[in-house]
């Protein structure tokens, strides 16, 4: 099996992926304020979120969520279900098989995967109230606040989760939810730049800004970037000097929009998510990339072509684009015991292993490290740059929730960008 | 009209006994019809007009329709007239440059489709069966598969390339923003629906007219230009229509075998814009414009076809 097996095909080019999300989810409203504001304004206009009283999750501006009364933990000591049929919800192919089986026989239950393929389909679908899930994977750290106000997800009762002991410490305490009430950290991932070593002989380690590395007309109609409108933008941002990826300066904005646009003057650029196919086939040599996708790119290397010719960069200060998914307990599972013992098992180091030895997206236990990686030979030596560091949280740029003006200006500059010229 | 007249329709009118019962049995006939058409065309149409027309919930970023005509909202609207044509305008571009590939692959399309589906209609004889099947055999395949192995021949190792490797030419980067590419996949794609149409239309020629045409004492070429052409003048509008309209929509194709900003049409827009939080409402209101503006050549080939009934009785 391969890390991408199961994925349809359209999937990462049609739509906002599940690392996409980021900046349009409803962090802070709660449903009563989100109904209430209904109806209020055009695409211009309106207030962030910030207007509900509830701050913005930010590194600097932790947030604890309240608990309700209507909406406790579990108690503690309770046995697993008997004979059930745990449900995920998932992003597609986006947890290995094995894990899953492996789970089945340790607990004597069934486990059923039910997939999305974007963050807002998921969202919309929990919102309706028709669905009926226990474990909700993969969430984008800026839908905690309409996950946690809309009661939507369960708080966790620590005592079925001894595993995150295994998680690094900062996790155990993250902004987006002080004192993890509700989350367990997933997938950890970075934003760089992949190259083929045999056709571009630049070294982006070795350039004075790699941000700017697509900008080469010699390279033209070799050249890609991710289909994302927070990750282009934010290319435009950081290849212009701008670090703050969560701005809402409209001045900003329009030059990294302007900056994209030189780019497909220059080099008729590609805006695609398949960075884990295109390099590797020789389609594309120089693709904005998740670290991710590349960790599982070998796996599409066409037959006698060596893994050396990967390359992925990330900032070796960890100044880039970071980010992390998490693992939470619906409110209305049916089986909350299983569903916490299933957040722990994927808290489990082996258990973890096994999962990115097919997933590519790395988890942030401790004992995971780049060195265990290409020890167990799910990295090659040469792509350890696609591992995350927990430095890179402390030193990194998070693309998180944007007021909501703010994002609609994103998005028209993306629009612009990507399909205008 | 009454029973006993002698028209095509007559039999219509003289079949009922009772013409109220008759009327009820007609209606029921057309109803799932007419329920299918409001529940799948009628009622997703207004709803778009209504998300167009709606306003915007800032804070999940989710259009809200307006259902009551009286409180629509121009906003989108206006939005999106900028965007095509105000300060700064990224579509009206693009609506040139979907023109232009959509005439280039409408036109390839029938250069190779009016053959085929002639050969198919006078030539092909006892065979025509196999043929007919033939040409729907892509229809038993995805567009989306079809469409990736496109991507297969066309890819930089692809076998195209590797064919002109053998003639030691030098590989073309076909899937790296080249228009050729995007037009031959719209051709491709749609080339199908064209030959059946066509076919269709052409197989109900009567022979005798070209049978006549020659005994009169026209040429080959002279018989199909002044006989056969004319009467495949109501075909090619239809097999063209057909194929026109999704092509203007398309944005498929041109996702898989470019993905890039210099060949994006304005049904990559319209994806855009529904894939955007927040940017629904102008998706709908774009959708809408593009629909009125296909509604021209329908009711042209509406009209023609009216026209050409009324010349032939």
């Amino acid at each position: 099996m391969h890390p991408r097996e199961g994925w349809s095909e359209d999937r990462p080019r049609l739509e906002i992926t599940r690392r996409g999300f980021l900046g349009t989810g409803l962090a802070a409203g709660g449903l009563g304020a989100l109904l209430a504001a209904c109806g209020t304004s055009t695409t211009t206009g309106g207030t962030g979120p910030t207007s509900h009283g509830i701050p913005l999750p930010r590194p600097d501006q932790p947030v604890t969520w309240p608990v309700f009364p209507g909406n406790k933990a579990i108690k503690s000591g309770l046995p697993p279900e008997r004979n059930a049929t745990l449900q995920l919800y998932n992003w597609t192919a986006y947890i290995n098989a094995a894990v899953v089986k492996s789970f089945e026989k340790k607990y004597h239950c069934k486990v059923q995967i039910t997939t999305f393929n974007t963050m807002s389909e998921a969202m919309s679908k929990l919102r309706s109230g028709q669905v009926n899930f226990d474990v909700f994977m993969g969430v984008t750290v800026d839908n905690m606040g309409t996950l946690v106000e809309g009661k939507l997800i369960q708080p966790l009762n620590h005592s079925y989760l001894p595993n995150i002991a295994n998680a690094w410490p900062d996790f155990t305490n993250p902004f987006y939810d002080r004192a993890w009430r509700y989350t367990v950290p997933y997938t950890i991932y970075t934003t760089g730049m992949a190259w083929r070593k045999d056709k571009v002989p630049e070294n982006p380690y070795r350039m004075a800004s790699a941000w700017a590395m697509p900008w080469q007309a010699k390279y033209k109609g070799k050249v890609a970037i991710l289909d994302d409108y927070r990750e282009g933008i934010s290319l435009g941002l950081l290849k212009n000097g701008q670090y703050n990826l969560n701005t809402t300066d409209p001045g900003q904005i329009t030059k990294s929009q302007q900056a994209l646009q030189d780019l497909s003057r220059l080099v008729n650029v590609h805006i695609d998510n398949n960075d884990y196919s295109n390099v590797p086939s020789g389609q594309i040599w120089i693709h904005h990339a998740w670290s991710g996708d590349i960790a599982g790119a070998l796996a599409y290397l066409p037959k006698g072509v060596s893994p050396k010719v990967l390359g992925y960069w990330f900032p070796p200060d960890g100044r880039g684009p970071v980010g992390n998914d998490t693992l939470t307990v619906l409110r209305g599972a049916k089986n909350p015991v299983l569903a916490h013992l299933f957040l722990n098992y994927l808290l489990d180091v082996g258990n973890a292993l096994t999962n990115i030895s097919w997933n590519g997206y790395m988890q942030p236990l401790t004992a995971v490290t780049p060195q265990r990686l290409v020890k167990e030979q799910i990295l090659t030596p040469n792509l350890m740059s696609t591992a995350v560091l927990p430095s890179y949280f402390r030193r990194g740029v998070m693309e998180l929730q944007l007021p909501a003006a703010a994002n609609t200006l994103w998005q028209q500059a993306w629009l612009t960008a990507s399909k205008g010229i | 009209m009454t029973a006993g007249q002698s028209t095509r329709r007559g039999w219509l009118a003289r079949a009922p006994a009772r013409p109220a019962t008759g009327r009820r049995f007609w209606v029921l006939l057309a109803a799932p019809g007419m329920l299918w058409l409001i529940l799948l065309f009628i009622v997703p149409f207004y709803a778009m007009l209504a998300i167009g027309a709606g306003q915007l919930n800032v804070v999940l970023q989710t259009p809200v329709p307006a259902w009551n005509p009286l409180a629509w909202s121009r906003g989108n609207l206006l939005l999106v007239l900028h965007d095509i044509g105000g300060t700064g305008a990224f579509i009206g571009p693009i609506i040139l440059r979907t023109l232009g590939y959509v005439a280039a692959a409408s036109l390839l399309s029938l250069l190779i489709g009016y053959p085929a589906a002639y050969f198919v209609a006078r030539f092909a004889g006892g065979r025509k069966g196999l043929f007919l099947v033939l040409l729907i055999a892509p229809f038993w395949i995805s567009y989306m598969m079809r469409m990736l192995a496109w991507v297969d021949l066309l890819q930089t190792n692809g076998y195209l390339n590797r064919g002109l490797n053998l003639l030691h030419i030098a590989p073309v980067n076909w899937l790296g923003g080249n228009p050729v590419a995007v037009v031959l996949g719209l051709v491709y794609g749609y080339v199908p629906y064209l030959i059946l149409v066509l076919y269709a239309g052409l197989d109900r020629i009567d022979p005798a007219l070209i049978e006549a045409g020659r005994d009169l004492g026209l040429g080959r070429a002279r018989t199909f230009l002044r006989v056969t052409l004319p009467l495949s003048r109501q075909p090619i509008l239809a097999a063209l229509l057909i194929t026109v309209l999704p092509m203007l929509g398309d944005y498929y194709t041109n996702q898989m075998l470019s993905g890039s900003a210099g060949t994006s049409m304005i049904g990559n827009v319209i994806n855009g814009q529904l894939q955007a939080p927040g940017l629904q409402g102008q998706g709908a209101v774009l959708s809408t414009l593009l629909l009125l503006v296909l509604l021209v050549p329908m009711i042209y080939y509406v009209a023609a076809t009216n026209r050409s009934a009324r010349e032939a009785a």
